[in-house]
Parts: C-alpha cells; sequence; structure tokens
C-alpha cells in the first residue's frame, strides 16, 4: 500500500505534458484510429444497411441486421463462437496464473525465450499443425497404431472438426498462454514480494497468500489480457474456419461465408453479421471494465 | 434539376466536357490499337493474374514456363497472385466499381468461370470485348458450345478459353479392385460402406459439381436442362436430389456432421486412407499427384457410365486492369500451341487444350496426338465419350443453396 500511495504521490508531482502537447502527442496514433478504423466501420455499417450501389441495392435499412440476428442459425452461431472464446480464455488464463508463478521464482533465460516462441507463430501455421498433429489420420494417431495403443485410426478421439471445438480450443489455448502470462509476469516481477513476507510473517498459508495478495495484485493484467484474448477469438476467422464443422459455424465464419458468397445480395448480411460481432466485443470489453470497477469498489480487489 | 441551377453554367459546361473527353480518350485508347501496338505497350509491364492458387502443378506452370516465356518474349513480368477462392476477387472489384476506381486496378488478369463470369459480366466489371483481338483466337473452335458459353452465359469476346476439364472420380485399385461404374452404383457403394466416402462441402467448386451429378443422376437427364429454365421442374428434381443427399449423409465420412472443406483436404483423407475415394474436376490431378508423390501408383481414375461433368475454363481482364495490354499479350500466349502443348503435358499440369489442335500445321498436330499420358489418366477418347455439360449457373447457385439448407443443416 505504501508503496502504491508514492507512486500516486509522484504522479501528481511529476509535471504532465498539458492538454495541448498531450493532444500533439495523441495526434498520430488517433488520426490512425479515427480514419482507418473510424472510416472503415462507418463504411461497414452503411454497406451493412445496404449502401450497395454496384449491385442494383438502394434501400436503407435495418433490414439485414434483421435477417441475421432473426436467422435460425444465429443463437447457435452465437453460443458456439461464445463457447469457444470463453473457454479457450478461461483455459488459458488459469494455466497461465500458473505458468507465471512458476516462471516468476526462475531465473532460466532460456525457459522464458521458449515461453515466448508461441507469440511469434501465426494463428493460421498452429492451426495447420494442430490438424496434421491430431486428425483421425494425424501424426498423433499414427503413432498411437504403430505402438498398438489404439486398433486403427478409427478408435484415435475425434479432435478436429469435432462438436466440441477441441480442435480450435487447443490452438488458441497455446497461442495466448504466453501472452497473458508474460502480462501477469511483468506485474508479479515488480511487485508483491515484500508483501508475501508479509503474509508469511502473519502466518498466510498458502492459499491464503495466493487469494489475498497475488490475486489482487495480478487481477487488473490478468482481466485485461483475458478481454483481449477473448476479443481476438470471438472475432477470429481462420482457425474455426480449418479445425471447426462445416455446420454448425462460428460468426466470424458465417460473416465470411456471406461476404464472400457468388450473390452479391448476401453481401450486407456478412457485413452486418461481422458489425454484430464487433458489438459483442465492445459489450464485453464494457462490461467487463464495470465488473471490475464494482468489484473494486466493494475491494475484492485492489 | 434545381440543384444544378445552382451551378453557373460555365463549370457546369466544362464538367461535361472533361466528362465526356476523359470517356472518349479512355475508350479510344483500348480499341483502335493494332496487335503490333498492343505488344509494344505490353512491353515491361508487370501483370498481376490472381488466380485459384490450390493446384502445385498449375502454379509451377504459370510461375515457371509461362513467366519465363513472357519474359524473354515480351518482356513481361507475370506475377501471379494465388487466391483461395476467385470469387473474392470479384468482390474486391465490386468494391473497386462502387468507389469508382476505373483505372490502375491492381488485377490484371482473372481465371475464371462459370457463376463467377456471370457475376463480373452482369456487374460490368470486365474490360472488352478483347478475346478477337488475340490472333492466336483463330485455333479456337468457337463453334463449340462450352467456348461460346460459358455455364449457360454467352462469353462474347468478354473472355478468352485457357482450357478444359472434366470431373473424374479418383480410386486406389490396391483398396478398391472394382470401382462402382454408375452414379446409382457408387450410391450403393457408399451405403456398403459407411464413412469411406466423402465430397468437399459446396459452396466448394468440387462439391458443388459432386452434387450437380446427384441432380443430374434423380433427373435422368443432363440435356434436359440446357434449354430454357423450367422452376417447378427444377424444385421437383433439387427436392429429390436433397432427399438422396440426406439419406446418404450417415453412411459418409464422419456420418456427414461435418465436411472436408476443399478438394485439397479430401486428397488428403483419401492419401490418408480416411476414406476410398477422391473426387476432382480435372482428368490428370490424379497422374499429377502420383508424380508428386501425394498418392501411391497404384491410383487410378474413372469416369461414369452416364458421363461426368466437363467445362471451359477462361481468363478475363478487368474493367480497371492498369497493365491491359499485358494482360492481353499474356491471354494470346497462352492460346499459343507451344503454351498449350506444355500445360497437356502430365509431368507439367495434364490439362486439355483449349485449341482445336486440327486446325494446328501437321507437324503440331502430331505432337499433340503424341503426347504422352500420366499413369492415372484416361484417354482422350474415353473422357470425350462420357462428357456432360454443366447447367446454367442459376441452376449451380440454387442447388447450392439448397444443399446448404437441406443437406447440411437438414430443414
Amino acid at each position: 500500500m505504501i508503496s502504491r500511495a508514492r507512486q500516486d504521490l509522484d504522479a501528481r508531482t511529476r509535471p504532465g505534458p498539458g492538454f495541448k502537447g498531450l493532444t500533439v502527442l495523441l495526434a498520430p496514433a488517433l488520426a490512425i484510429v479515427l480514419v482507418l478504423f473510424g472510416g472503415g466501420l462507418a463504411l461497414g455499417v452503411m454497406q451493412a444497411m445496404g449502401y450497395l450501389p454496384g449491385a442494383g441495392l438502394g434501400r436503407l435499412g435495418f433490414q439485414h441486421f434483421a435477417q441475421v440476428l432473426t436467422d435460425p442459425d444465429f443463437a447457435t452461431s452465437f453460443a458456439l463462437t461464445f463457447y469457444v472464446a470463453g473457454v479457450s480464455t478461461a483455459i488459458a488464463a488459469g494455466l497461465s496464473i500458473l505458468a507465471a508463478l512458476g516462471l516468476a521464482s526462475l531465473r532460466s533465460r532460456w525457459v522464458h525465450f521458449i515461453f515466448q516462441i508461441p507469440l511469434t507463430v501465426p494463428h493460421l501455421v498452429v492451426a495447420v499443425a494442430m490438424l496434421f498433429l491430431l486428425a483421425p489420420a494425424g501424426l498423433l494417431s499414427r503413432g498411437a497404431v504403430a505402438l498398438g495403443l489404439i486398433a486403427g485410426p478409427a478408435d484415435f478421439p475425434l479432435l478436429i472438426n469435432d462438436n466440441w471445438g477441441i480442435g480450435i480450443i487447443l490452438v488458441y489455448v497455446w497461442k495466448e498462454i504466453p501472452f497473458i502470462t508474460l502480462m501477469i509476469l511483468a506485474v508479479l516481477r515488480n511487485s508483491g514480494r515484500e508483501l508475501l513476507d508479509v503474509g508469511r510473517t502473519l502466518k498466510a498459508g498458502p492459499w491464503q497468500r495466493f487469494r489475498h495478495i497475488t490475486l489482487p495484485i495480478i487481477f487488473p493484467a490478468l482481466a485485461a489480457a483475458s478481454l483481449i484474448v477473448f476479443a481476438f477469438t470471438f472475432g477470429a476467422f481462420e482457425v474455426p474456419y480449418l479445425l471447426g464443422r462445416t455446420y454448425p459455424m462460428t460468426l466470424p465464419v458465417w460473416a465470411y461465408k456471406h461476404y464472400s458468397d457468388i450473390d452479391l445480395l448476401a453481401r450486407p448480411e456478412g457485413i452486418a453479421a461481422g458489425i454484430v460481432i464487433a458489438l459483442v466485443v465492445a459489450t464485453a470489453v464494457v462490461l467487463a471494465q464495470m465488473l471490475t470497477r464494482a468489484a473494486r469498489k466493494k475491494g475484492m480487489v485492489l | 434539376m434545381i440543384t444544378y441551377a445552382a451551378i453557373p453554367k460555365s463549370v457546369l459546361m466544362m464538367m461535361v466536357s472533361i466528362a465526356v473527353l476523359t470517356l472518349a480518350m479512355g475508350e479510344a485508347v483500348a480499341d483502335e490499337r493494332s496487335w503490333e501496338e498492343i505488344v509494344s505497350a505490353a512491353r515491361g509491364q508487370t501483370v498481376d493474374w490472381f488466380m485459384w492458387g490450390g493446384s502445385p502443378a498449375v502454379n509451377a506452370y504459370v510461375n515457371g514456363y509461362v513467366a519465363e516465356q513472357l519474359k524473354t518474349r515480351y518482356a513481361i513480368t507475370l506475377r501471379q497472385a494465388p487466391v483461395k477462392d476467385i470469387a473474392e476477387v470479384v468482390g474486391k472489384l465490386v468494391i473497386e466499381k462502387q468507389a469508382g476506381k476505373e483505372r490502375d486496378g491492381g488485377v490484371d488478369l482473372m481465371w475464371i468461370n462459370g457463376e463467377n463470369f456471370r457475376t463480373c459480366k452482369k456487374n460490368g466489371l470486365l474490360y472488352g470485348p478483347f478475346a478477337d483481338r488475340l490472333p492466336n483466337q483463330k485455333l479456337v473452335n468457337r463453334e463449340n458450345p462450352s467456348v461460346s458459353n460459358d455455364f449457360g452465359e454467352p462469353v462474347e469476346g468478354l473472355e478468352s478459353p485457357w482450357g478444359s476439364a472434366q470431373v473424374v472420380m479418383i480410386y486406389d485399385t490396391a483398396r478398391v479392385s472394382q470401382p462402382p461404374r454408375t452414379i446409382g452404383a457408387l450410391l450403393e457403394w457408399i451405403k456398403a460402406h459407411p464413412g469411406r466416402f466423402a465430397y468437399p462441402a459446396p459452396p466448394d467448386f468440387t462439391g458443388s459439381v459432386f452434387v450437380r451429378h446427384i441432380f443430374y443422376h434423380v433427373s435422368g437427364d443432363a440435356q434436359r436442362w440446357q434449354g430454357p429454365f423450367d422452376q417447378a421442374a427444377f424444385d421437383r428434381a433439387a427436392a429429390e436430389t436433397y432427399r438422396v443427399l440426406k439419406e446418404l449423409a450417415p453412411y459418409l465420412w464422419r456420418q456427414g456432421q461435418t465436411y472436408p472443406e476443399s478438394p485439397v483436404r479430401l486428397n488428403t483423407l483419401f492419401a490418408d486412407g480416411e476414406v476410398d475415394f477422391s473426387v476432382s474436376y480435372h482428368q490428370a490431378e490424379a497422374s499429377r499427384n502420383i508424380i508428386d508423390g501425394l498418392f501411391p501408383d497404384t491410383v487410378r481414375t474413372f469416369v461414369f457410365d452416364e458421363g461426368t461433368i466437363a467445362n471451359t475454363h477462361f481468363v478475363a481482364i478487368p474493367f480497371n486492369a492498369a497493365d491491359k495490354a499485358g494482360a492481353m499479350v499474356a491471354a494470346n500466349f497462352l492460346l499459343s500451341p507451344e503454351a498449350q502443348l506444355t500445360k497437356a503435358d502430365p509431368d507439367v499440369w495434364g490439362d486439355f487444350p483449349a485449341i482445336d489442335p486440327t486446325r494446328l500445321p501437321a507437324e503440331w498436330q502430331t505432337r499433340f496426338r503424341q503426347q504422352a499420358r500420366g499413369i492415372a489418366t484416361l484417354s482422350d477418347a474415353q473422357l470425350q465419350a462420357h462428357q456432360l455439360p454443366e447447367p446454367p449457373s442459376q441452376i449451380l447457385i440454387q442447388l447450392e443453396k439448397g444443399w446448404q439448407e437441406h443437406v447440411l443443416k437438414g430443414r
């Protein structure tokens, strides 16, 4: 607590850049966000509302959003996407806490280096690798047959294009653990040691120390990282496209299918689905912020 | 007209004349040049050719032989832009049309046919007609209905033929000694061997053509769909198609719960022994895959006794292509006897020629006749005796949509 109070004091006494300076500093980043992202979003909304002069569509309105939302497949696709993103994030976050705790006390540079490798590998590559590894005729299955563990490829559990999105979740978990871990680790490295010692002197057990000292310290970083992962997995296309079932499909795959449909009239629906994805992600961010704030007020976390 | 009144008359006149002038210039430059002028304008241009990139053989032919020849003969740089589905590029062109990007587009040449051609033509996305201006076009038999019509859509010189292909079934003689010779027999085989057959999910090109074979099978006659479209007859035949395929689904790979997303994946399943057949919209692909070591050399192909669907594939130039001259020279070179003969070589690609070899000098005719065939490729005579036409693309689109609705989602 002392260190935090000092930080606040520092922040207040340090001369800030001032409003004008701040505007200048932020202008390039803001311009990119507003023009490229905001402009793209605005164009997307327009097209989703039926603005497609080249294809002979003229009437503006919310009919395409209505079509997307009332499509009998929408609820299934939404649930599937939510399930995949939620479960991937939860598993990755849980394992990341363990990994961060382990790495925090470990001084080996090599372990840290190896741990960062997944960050550099594109999702698409991981997805194809999983396909080769886990498919019914994949490497693991063949290995198991060769070792006599199973009678044939048919006995190998279904992990790709399966009903539960196991293949997709595995890819995301593998990819996102290092990301969340590094976010937590950055916080863990810079604080908490003295507090843990204090906890020890007060005879707090390992679980108590974790629950009342470590978790509150890492919580903001953990929540932020998890939110990024959730938002990404909710909107990502390539992994569920390769490793998911043909039907039902996740929302991003659905949006792609409509957008790339040879029938140009299906395109506004694809964009509308994309905007629904953006809205869901935005809602998730706002909701998570509110929850964190509420929890803070109740004193549940730092 | 009220809004125009606010603009001074002189400004309005200027705007109109500029617009007329630009329009006239754009048209005139393209249409009046002789072939020699086009060839010299093409020198030094870089042609960006967007095409389906799923076949290593095609990619090697384009990036190897074609690119080298265009460089040495015409000083044209060819850049292949592989895409998963040319429909993506068509979508991009629609956007560029909307945005008013009338020139300097990034796509110079497209490998295209069928429904994508129809979309392009309907939306004015193509440059031309240009095909008649290519000197090698005289080698093409334009009387052939599959050359003058692309999936029932009149070509009208907006695309230039490149080759043709026919659907074949692929099997491994080491696993299946007697393949089913008719579609009816295949359906029975699938039911007798649960889990050993799969087809890619439409709207994938290969999956879609497989469904059309079932459609032809249940409607009894492929030719009747070539004439004027009869919605009531189509609906009856389509409903029967979906019924047959729905009934078949539990006997497919993974009980039809999921489908391979592409023919590439289907070939992998076939090579891995998960299924016993693969489907290819190319008569020589199996031979090619044997050469590449993807398939064992016991793999062979067959066509159904009632025939399999064949089509012609084309190249087209987008309305806003930056290097139209280069694209036309490239399209012309693709039709040359050398390029067509190399393309037909089973070690290269094994594609059917788009030109009619009988229009060539005797020496070239012999070379075409004597060309070796891949070990798994059927003879031209066998293939040509079993060719069915593609239906008009509205049938194709409705079948793709209907398949997703009824077979995939089970409604």
